[in-house]
């Protein structure tokens, strides 16, 4: 069946390159410069899926990225296959795979196309209306409309290709490189001004690039001519980056603006490994030109969407950019001039054109007065109302409308034809306007929305800006750019330029049929198959705005969104309300442009490069100590270090015991460290943190708990004062930022008034921190000349010392309730300053414990970890810790909240201890807690916030917050799991050593 | 004795493209508000302070980075040796923060100094750092603190194209190997 | 993604800063003299306002200079930015 439809005298396809592809496992040959759908139709292939609701056949429609129909599943590979992609923008390359979508099990031969006969019965919102009842059932019904909703298979492997993002300055971005953004792009570079094109084809030059007619010339060239040699001298313009296969995918506020280059898509599969597919490009403009174009409009009519129905340009661009014929015997229908151009280039091929049927009456314009000179027949003020044929058109049935054109008359002409152009008008791309804020105003006169006001630095030229005639757009986008950009070009002044100006306009959003409206299939949304019938319903129902009855009907919200499909839906929608369009506006347009892939999305964010990760000087001893590392924020923290086949469990438990029993060594270095430095520093202290500070000595460490104006803790750490001005600060891990921020905030806007320094030391210090029995015994070891005495050092103080004349702090500090030392070095010495305590602590088994054991350790002193025993509704008194509130204090952040009739309520949920009846059952945490299992609803009265199995006590202990739990001490409790139910009783919430003897042993 | 290690192991060359750590040098972190702080610091590094934003000023060995209307980087050009840190350390702790006049804090393992020559640098940062550089790389001496992947840096413009990117310690690792990746794409 | 105007650094990405609620609204001196009422007036009334509004943001990535934005919510167009402490320049 296939036969050559490719014309030989052809500039644009290199006809010597022959490419293999392969379609729906067909193996079949194109050229270099193909797209998959020109190569189809060159193999006389329309018919490429079955639509979406009533599994008709479909086939190409356009050129371009508002292709809705002939949408495939492209590449064969189950890491690289891509579903939903337009077969009109993938350039054809060897080792091509593409399939049909929404078939089955063939695109020829589809049982689901047994829908298009039930079509009387599946109207708009078919789905709501139908599985809403009964309401239970929806569990079933999901099952089996998941299975048939959607288009396409997705990749069952991870992306094998690589994605890239890259941020671009410059003065002017140029959107589009036809005429007007050629001409654009030159004026601005030519003016010193750094200048970016970008076009989303492979070449430059739009629509006008093969517009070789006699009625189209510009200084007596033919238009197309002319162009060619303005994009010739572009290359030798400084200022000017030109980047084809780049569409532009969003255009935010700020002239901030996404665009996807594709770099591999068009290249043979063996010529694309280690290369990056598509990058996508930040960039912020100073000045942003839309030159995006016009798209064709198609024409709405029963059985409008057989495949070798194209819109007519289309057909234009195969014959003279492709070289290919998209059928033998081709009809036209119009309401414009445009289907005229593209009959004469299809005569001027040798195709036979059959006849143009034009809804208007008897017009003259020159491109009509040549078209006839041709000997094209013409239907003036006639219609086609019905086509015929099933995988593709055969033929349509023409008729004349009667005078007030709401109907047809007379009788009706049957003409055999394998392929039909539709002209409705043209759409000028306003999207990206749209899409950055921009509004729209109407344009009665040939009914398009054109771009109105912006906030931005921007302006839309040539079609995109309602310029429709070769002459009016030249003209206009030269003024228009010459203003904008505030520059004097004269490159394009008296030009000479020869143009068909159109005469006569006329648009019937829904054509009349001789059949009644419900026995027609005159479709809008040719993706997600609404017709117009399906809108007239939706206003029937009573749905009037836009927004709604895009959504009632889905018209417009495929993966096309509505491109083709929106100025109908609102033409028809206004007809039938009887408003205007101006005022009706339009649906949303929301980026993307085209569909974006994940990759391009996510850039080189994949695999190591996911998140961003920290590590602590150690990270390397850790890892080669076997450790398995927990994410803490964006740090990688040593959790625990199993020996052998240990479980998280087992580790735990021994590295628990080790530390109470002998030695245990954590790396403490993840926690936030600030330098305070001025002469406000202690009165700083005094209101950041809820305890007094002024009476702290110099070499003194004190505990500090910050709060949230609201009186909500929000952070705690272990603040050392190093000299008279001098302080240093340490915040929890995951909080460092953030206390820095908010420190800063309040110095730079409430008290500008203190001399008070903040510096980050969080990186510039490795912490190790070395607790338990024996640890006295190692820090003599490794700093022999430090008086460890408790008179002389005693806890909660600091010295600076030397190890290896290597300046350190050492502060003994305790986060176990063991004997503890925490020395800090600088960075670069962390690593080296482990290992020799290490080595020190041999002798006493030290061992290495993680952030799982630290965790356990302090849950049984009760101390708690904000952000884990805390989530922003706890206070101090919540806390069970009215002891570090300063009664003396006038004022500290967050203490006027401390008595808000809500932070003194008796009921508050409050820190407790749990302990289960059964010293073996672990709880979960975040397990409910209640006190009535009977009554129903049961009402839940706290949660567990901290759990672990204790080896040092050898039974289970919890934190929790209970309901007024300060007050139910003693008190019975459950905790209600799925299978069982667990006793608990609440305690205090210190377990272990509750006389702090341990600190001091 | 303790040994000193590295975050980075060796300098890695691409085509236009060289990465490379410096380190151990000198990095002060100043912050101070009155004239006295500034005509101090001027005297003590023979360096007038640069109030001008986005500025550096320096001589032979050392450099004064702005960073904020009160705050600064000192860094210095060669490697040093720790006596040096810690004694230029302790002469500007005690001439300026014991005064009262403002902050003096080491942060020499604080910021990792990463070197970044060849002419394909701009191209390498500009896929994860949302600066524009079109008017820095031609401006010697600019400062500037932005984000590259995420990341919190300070870029100084030493040459053309030659700039030292500081980076926090603990994000170094990371972004080395960021740094790496992007450059095999320039 | 806005494009702002650090008072200190000039021009930068959004992605630098980090906005920080409603502008102007002073910390009480004395709260411990406040009601309660008065106190969760500062504390949690904000206009959050469709149209112009005044903000304070962060340049939290840069100098980590804290400053104020005159900005219309309803269209993101920045009218004014200024530095702590000084009398904002529109009304």
């Amino acid at each position: 069946m296939s036969r050559n439809l490719r014309i030989t005298n052809n500039k644009f396809i290199d006809q010597t390159s022959r490419i293999s592809f392969k379609f729906d496992g067909k193996t079949l040959y194109g050229f270099k410069g193909d797209t998959l759908a020109s190569a189809l139709l060159a193999n006389d292939i329309h018919l490429i899926g079955r639509s979406f609701k009533y599994h008709r056949p479909r086939g190409i429609m356009t050129c371009g990225s508002e292709e809705p129909n002939a949408i495939v599943q492209a590449g064969n590979d189950a890491s690289m296959t891509e579903p939903n992609t337009r077969a009109t923008e993938i350039e054809l390359y060897e080792g091509l795979e593409a399939s049909s979508q929404n078939c089955w099990p063939s695109v020829n031969f589809d049982i689901g196309a047994i829908n298009n006969f039930f079509s009387p019965l599946i109207p708009a919102a078919f789905y709501y209306k139908t599985f809403m009842w009964p309401a239970n059932f929806w569990k079933l019904y999901e099952y089996f409309i998941r299975k048939s909703a959607g288009l396409g298979k997705s990749p069952t492997q991870p992306d094998k290709d690589i994605y890239d993002h890259r941020y671009l300055h410059c003065d002017v971005l140029v959107v589009g490189g036809g005429i007007s953004g050629i001409i654009a792009a030159k004026t601005a570079a030519k003016n010193n001004l750094n200048t970016v094109l970008i076009d989303d084809k492979n070449n430059l030059g739009g629509t006008t690039i093969f517009q070789q007619n006699e009625c189209f010339k510009i200084n007596n060239s033919y238009s197309n001519e002319w162009l060619k040699k303005e994009i010739e001298t572009l290359n030798s313009i400084k200022n000017l980056t030109i980047k084809t296969r780049t569409t532009l995918a969003a255009y935010h506020s700020y002239n901030y603006l996404l665009a996807r280059e594709n770099l591999t898509d068009h290249l043979d599969l063996n010529e694309r490994k280690d290369k990056i597919r598509q990058r996508l490009w930040k960039i912020r403009a100073k000045k942003v030109i839309i030159a995006t174009g016009a798209m064709e409009r198609p024409l709405i009519f029963n059985n409008n969407d057989r495949p070798g129905v194209i819109l007519s340009y289309s057909i234009k661009k195969y014959i003279d950019y492709f070289g290919v014929k998209c059928g033998q015997k081709i009809s036209l229908f119009t309401n414009n001039d445009s289907a005229y151009e593209t009959a004469i280039s299809l005569s001027n091929s040798g195709v036979s054109v059959n006849s143009v049927v034009d809804i208007r009456d008897r017009t003259n314009s020159l491109i009509v007065q040549q078209a006839e000179k041709l000997g094209i027949k013409i239907h003036w003020k006639s219609a086609v109302v019905n086509t015929n044929g099933y995988k593709k058109i055969t033929s349509i049935e023409i008729m004349k409308l009667s005078d007030d054109d709401t109907t047809v008359v007379g009788k009706k002409i049957k003409q055999e034809c394998d392929c039909l152009g539709i002209s409705g008008g043209w759409t000028p791309r306003v999207h990206l306007f749209t899409q950055s804020g921009g509004k729209l105003k109407f344009r009665d006169e040939d009914n398009v929305f054109l771009p109105d006001k912006s906030e931005l630095d921007q302006i839309s030229i040539g079609s995109c800006n309602g310029d429709f005639e070769l002459d009016s757009v030249v003209k206009n986008s030269v003024i228009s750019t010459n203003k904008f950009l505030k520059v004097n070009n004269n490159d394009y002044e008296n030009l000479k330029i020869n143009s068909s100006n159109e005469i006569n306009k006329k648009n019937i959003w829904l054509l009349p049929s001789n059949k009644p409206l419900g026995k027609t299939k005159p479709f809008l949304d040719f993706q997600n198959d609404s017709t117009a019938n399906d809108v007239k319903l939706a206003l029937r129902e009573g749905f009037k705005s836009i927004e709604h009855v895009k959504r009632y009907t889905t018209t417009g919200m495929a993966t096309d969104q509505g491109k083709l499909s929106n100025m109908h839906a609102l033409g028809i929608i206004a007809e039938t309300a009887d408003v205007k369009m101006g005022e009706l506006g339009t649906t949303t347009f929301r980026p993307p442009y085209t569909p974006l892939t994940f990759g391009a999305i996510v850039g080189r964010n994949v695999g190591e490069f996911f998140d961003i990760t920290r590590r602590t000087p150690m990270h390397d001893w850790h890892a080669k100590h076997n450790a398995e590392f927990e994410n803490v924020g964006q740090w990688k923290r040593a959790w625990y270090y199993p020996i052998e086949n240990e479980s998280i469990h087992e580790a735990v438990q021994r590295e628990s015991k080790a530390a109470r029993d002998s030695a245990g060594i954590l790396d403490a270095s993840t926690l936030g460290k600030i330098d305070i430095q001025g002469s406000d520093a202690s009165e700083f202290l005094n209101r950041v943190y809820t305890n007094a500070w002024s009476k702290l000595e110099i070499g003194k460490c004190r505990y500090g708990l910050m709060l949230n104006e609201d009186g909500m803790v929000y952070d705690d750490g272990v603040t050392t004062r190093l000299g008279e001005n001098h302080y240093i600060m340490t915040t929890t891990t995951g909080g460092a930022a953030n206390v820095l921020g908010k420190l800063e905030d309040y110095l730079q806007t409430e008290w500008p008034e203190l001399d008070v320094y903040l510096t980050s030391v969080t990186d510039h210090y490795a912490t190790v921190s070395i607790c338990g029995p024996n640890s006295k015994k190692i820090i003599s070891k490794v700093i022999p000349d430090l008086n460890l005495s408790d008179k002389e050092f005693p806890h909660m103080s600091f010295r600076n010392a030397l190890i290896d004349n290597i300046k350190c702090r050492v502060m003994r500090i305790s986060f176990t309730g063991e004997h503890s030392y925490e020395i800090n070095i600088q960075s670069s010495y962390g690593k080296s300053l482990w290992e020799k305590c290490f080595e020190a602590g041999k002798e006493f088994d030290i061992t290495p414990y993680g952030t799982e054991t630290m965790h356990l350790l302090r849950a049984e002193k009760g101390f708690i970890i904000a952000g884990q025993d805390t989530d922003g509704t706890m206070t101090p008194v919540d806390l069970q810790m009215d002891w570090i509130i300063s009664k003396k204090k006038y004022d500290f952040i967050g203490k006027r909240s401390l008595y808000r009739s809500d932070t003194i309520r008796d009921d508050r949920k409050q820190l407790v201890g749990l302990l289960t009846d059964d010293p073996n059952v672990v709880l979960e945490e975040g397990a409910q807690i209640v006190l009535e299992t009977k009554k129903q609803p049961i009402e839940m009265l706290g949660h567990v916030t901290s759990s672990y199995f204790s080896p040092n006590l050898n039974k289970s202990i919890a934190l929790a917050v209970v309901k007024n739990g300060k007050k139910l001490k003693g008190q019975k409790m459950f905790v209600p799991m799925k299978n069982k139910t667990i006793n608990v009783t609440i305690t205090d919430t210190v377990f272990l050593d509750k006389e702090n003897k341990r600190l001091n042993a | 004795m303790l040994n000193y290690n590295s975050t980075i192991i060796e300098a890695k060359e691409y085509s236009d493209i060289k990465i490379s750590e410096v380190e151990p040098t000198l990095k002060i972190n100043l912050r101070g508000k009155n004239r006295d702080f500034v005509t101090k610091i001027g005297k003590e590094l023979s360096i007038i302070l640069p109030t001008d934003p986005n500025t550096s000023s320096g001589n032979k060995e050392l450099n004064l980075l702005w960073l904020s209307p009160d705050e600064w980087l000192i860094y210095s050009n060669d490697k040093n040796n720790l006596e040096t840190i810690n004694s230029s350390e302790d002469k500007l702790f005690n001439d300026i923060s014991k005064t009262k006049l403002g902050s003096v804090t080491n942060v020499t393992d604080h910021w990792i100094m990463i070197n970044l020559k060849g002419p394909k640098i701009f191209d390498m940062l500009s896929a994860g750092c949302p600066f524009n550089f079109n008017k820095f790389k031609y401006s010697k001496g600019a400062v500037t603190q932005t984000l590259l992947n995420h990341v919190d840096v300070i870029i100084h413009n030493k040459d053309i194209n030659n700039l030292n990117l500081f980076v926090r310690r603990s994000f170094s690792n990371h972004l080395w190997l960021w740094m790496n990746d992007s450059a095999r794409f320039v | 993604m806005f494009l702002i105007n650090c008072p200190y650094c000039g021009e930068r990405d959004q992605s630098e800063f980090s906005a920080g609620g409603e502008a102007h609204i002073v910390r009480p001196k004395q709260p411990t003299e406040l009601s309660d009422d008065q106190w969760a007036e500062y504390l949690f009334m904000r206009k959050n306002i469709k149209g112009v509004q005044f903000e304070r943001w962060n340049h939290s990535h840069g100098c980590r200079k804290w400053f104020n934005m005159v900005r219309d919510t309803s269209n993101d167009k920045i009218h004014a930015i200024y530095k702590m402490g000084e009398k904002p320049p529109i009304k």
